[in-house]
């Protein structure tokens, strides 16, 4: 399995983000690309700026962008993401590939982890890089632009993980939010997954806009309290009336991370209105993950 | 249509969503009723125009596609046959562009810049001051013979491994600032004053030799006599006003510079390849001097690329990968642009229309279509590049009612004012692409270095270029 997870700078928050990623990607011993995306030069001076850049490394001054994969780097290992010394950051050794540049780790332990640095806008890149891997889940730290959360939500090919306000003193629990939707019994799975990973309880909540609740969604219910006591997972469970969006972010507030199933409505109709996931991931005050339907 | 493909529709709708509402528009336009005032060939120009910057400006198309697409359209709209248009995608001003940035890739692949570092070190000494006044006299002296980004190419390595070694301890964001500043406008107050300083300058010759009526241009001496001392007078100034936005944490260098010199020094004496390159552009840059009337700039900025590979100094794979043909394409089709926009009578209807919003103005204040002039062009110079404002503008500016020389020398140089942007001018994309300065930098740097650059450029309007011209009489 593997995990990217985009970062733009050295702050604390996209420390968070990487901290997040690693927790999780251990708990489904999954390799991490980290991905810096830099801006790119106006085509009309490229091959000028990529002249630039050579004579620059002839200098040992490296590419922009290296210093926050570095820094990455270190982090990911201070967090116990990477173990032993031997693996080395050399920014001698990055790689022009195909529209992208990677770092190449020689040792052994170098296959956990890879860093990619693009330049561009952030969501055709992370699209291009998602499109050269089989990647299972995106990790990006929130952004104040909505539209770009919008975009990402719905035009990655994977599941993906929005971090906002991630602390490491909180304990977290996750907020399993369960409806009728192709992608909720995954979400269930991932979820449970990544509470046992993080000893974290799961609260379950169901919330129908109408008085009652639909046979799909109490189906839909049943299955994920029945997958949580199966797994040993501690759990609780609400059903609740109103709008699902509001209630989550209710009950998140910003001691949860929210997982939800990514919608499977009419793509035209959720582009210019969003979805559930969408809307909440805009929202909320605690990091959400979306996760994909089985079939892409 | 399913969910999947409908997503992969939607997707490409919003990342090409520029490339459709600039179709659309030009579609709108051109079956809109169009004025009396203008042909039906010098209204179908005036759309492909619109349509041609607002692809340059927005990219939703690679620009050498945006090349191919003005030709194709000149075509059918029949604004020109075939012949024409092919014609007019080549001259000796897209000769001229072609050697200069084959040359650029010769003259960077000689690793001269650490020979400019030490030639650096030498002057300026170890205070901060000095090494900023440095900087922007040697990018100005060289930007004006060799190109702006030639410049920025060979100075940056040195100004960033004197910050690298300036911020061992503990970062210098405003003396970073300060040097890469004073190597990006010191390039760019160079640039404009010889031909050979950018492409916009030699669009410029083009336009006065084939869009203005009297056909009458100035040489490479001529244009040096009007623009040098703008050079010359822009270059302390600048650097003073960089000192006034930023602050360096440092006074002195003195260990970067000692450590700057160790490398350097490790490269021994000149060699004699080094000299044979210096040779090589010392009289390229002659020629262009002496001979540029009879043989042209363009055919001897190629001869200076075709020396550079026959001495075996540069392979022509390096000057392939290096060079950018896509620009080349797209300034020839800018150029045919702008031919066609004189020949079409489009060049004259705009500026006939932007002196009638003036009214009497224009004929009691005589200095404002050079205000006029000013204005439009540091706007679109700052929002395009340097020049494609010029290939842009420079037929409209030419029709206004003014000395075309004197016009087109003045959206020549003030096109290049592209201090208020990273992504107008070469040299500042160059700088801005270390990641080390921010855009606001160049708002917070630009604003004052425009403002001075823009007032001395009034003052010798107004009083040196009459006076030059009286005293050489080459009107």
């Amino acid at each position: 399995m593997r995990f990217l997870v985009g970062i733009k700078d050295t702050l604390e928050e996209t420390r968070s983000t990487l901290r997040i990623a690693a927790k999780i990607a251990n708990g489904f011993s999954a390799d991490i690309s980290v991905i810096y995306i830099g801006n790119k030069p106006k085509e009309i001076m490229a091959s000028e700026v990529a002249m630039v850049r050579k004579s620059l490394s002839d200098w040992q001054i490296y590419h922009p962008g290296l210093e926050v994969l570095h820094w990455a780097f270190d982090a990911l290992k201070e967090f116990g993401f990477l173990a032993g010394d031997a693996l080395e950051f050399k920014p001698e050794n990055l790689l022009e590939e195909k529209g992208r540049f990677r770092m190449i780790l020689p040792e052994a332990s170098g296959e956990k982890i890879r860093l990619i640095l693009r330049e561009g806008n952030l969501l055709n890149e992370l699209k291009k890089e998602t499109e050269t891997r089989d990647y299972e889940l995106a990790v990006i730290g929130a952004s104040e632009d909505k539209r770009k959360i919008h975009k990402l939500i719905q035009f990655l090919d994977t599941s993906v993980l929005v971090v906002k306000n991630f602390q490491s003193k909180i304990e977290y629990k996750v907020l399993l939010c369960v409806d009728d939707s192709k992608a909720t019994r995954r979400a269930v799975i991932f979820g449970a997954r990544t509470a046992r990973h993080l000893n974290a309880e799961v609260e379950v909540i169901t919330v129908s806009k109408r008085k009652d609740f639909g046979r799909g969604y109490l189906n839909a219910h049943k299955w994920a309290l029945k997958y949580l006591r199966l797994q040993k997972i501690r759990h609780s469970a609400s059903l609740v009336n109103g709008n699902p969006v509001d209630a989550f972010l209710k009950k998140a507030g910003q001691d949860h991370i929210i997982v939800m199933g990514k919608g499977t409505q009419n793509e035209f109709l959720k582009f210019f209105r969003g979805s559930k996931p969408i809307h909440t991931a805009q929202l909320a005050d605690c990091p959400v993950l979306v996760v994909k339907p089985f079939d892409k | 249509m399913n969910n999947r493909a409908m997503r992969a529709f939607l997707y490409w709708v919003q990342e090409k969503r520029w490339l459709l509402i600039i179709l659309l528009m030009g579609i709108l336009l051109y079956w809109l009723p169009y004025p009396d005032s203008i042909s039906v060939k010098g209204y179908r120009t005036f759309v492909i125009s619109i349509m041609a910057i607002s692809l340059i400006i927005l990219e939703p198309i690679p620009l050498p596609a945006t090349a191919l697409l003005i030709a194709v359209l000149e075509v059918s709209f029949r604004i020109a046959s075939p012949s024409e248009v092919a014609r007019s995608y080549m001259s000796d001003s897209v000769f001229f562009i072609m050697g200069s940035l084959m040359m650029a890739v010769a003259i960077i692949h000689q690793g001269l810049d650490t020979r400019l570092a030490m030639g650096i070190i030498r002057i300026t000494g170890n205070k901060v001051r000095n090494i900023v006044l440095g900087f922007t006299v040697i990018s100005a002296l060289l930007s004006s013979f060799i190109g702006e980004h030639t410049v920025a190419a060979m100075l940056l390595p040195v100004g960033l491994t004197l910050v690298k070694y300036a911020s061992d301890k503990k970062p210098a964001p405003q003396l970073t600032a300060i040097i890469l500043f004073s190597i990006a406008y010191g390039a760019i107050i160079g640039s404009i004053g010889t031909p050979s300083g950018g492409a916009r300058n030699a669009i410029m010759i083009e336009y006065w030799k084939s869009a203005t009526d009297s056909g009458q241009y100035l040489t490479y001496y001529q244009w040096m006599l009007m623009a040098y001392p703008l050079v010359i007078i822009q270059t302390v100034p600048a650097a003073l006003l960089l000192g006034l936005v930023f602050k360096p944490e440092y006074k002195i260098l003195d260990t970067p510079i000692r450590k700057l010199r160790v490398q350097v020094a490790k490269k021994g004496r000149l060699t004699a390849r080094e000299f044979v390159a210096i040779g090589i552009f010392i009289l390229t840059l002659l020629s262009w001097v002496f001979f540029n009337e009879r043989i042209g700039m363009g055919i001897i900025a190629i001869s200076g690329a075709i020396l550079y590979m026959a001495t075996g100094l540069v392979e022509w794979k390096d000057i392939s990968n290096g060079t950018n043909w896509g620009v080349i394409l797209l300034f020839a089709g800018a150029i045919s642009l702008g031919v066609q926009m004189k020949n079409a009578g489009t060049a004259l209807w705009i500026s006939q229309s932007i002196i009638s919003l003036f009214g009497g103005l224009m004929s009691e204040i005589k200095f404002l279509p050079y205000l006029i002039n000013i204005g439009m062009t540091t706007i679109l110079g700052n929002i395009m590049s340097s020049s494609g404002t010029v290939a842009v503008l420079g037929p409209i500016t030419l029709s206004m009612n003014a000395n075309p020389l004197y016009m087109g020398m003045t959206t020549a140089i003030v096109s290049s004012f592209g201090y208020f942007s990273a992504f107008a001018a070469p040299a500042c994309m160059i700088i801005y692409s270390s990641g080390l300065v921010k855009v606001t930098d160049f708002l917070r740097a630009g604003w004052r270095v425009g403002l001075m650059s823009i007032l001395t450029t009034i003052l010798v309007i107004i009083f040196y270029w009459p006076l030059i011209i009286h005293l050489t009489n080459f009107k």
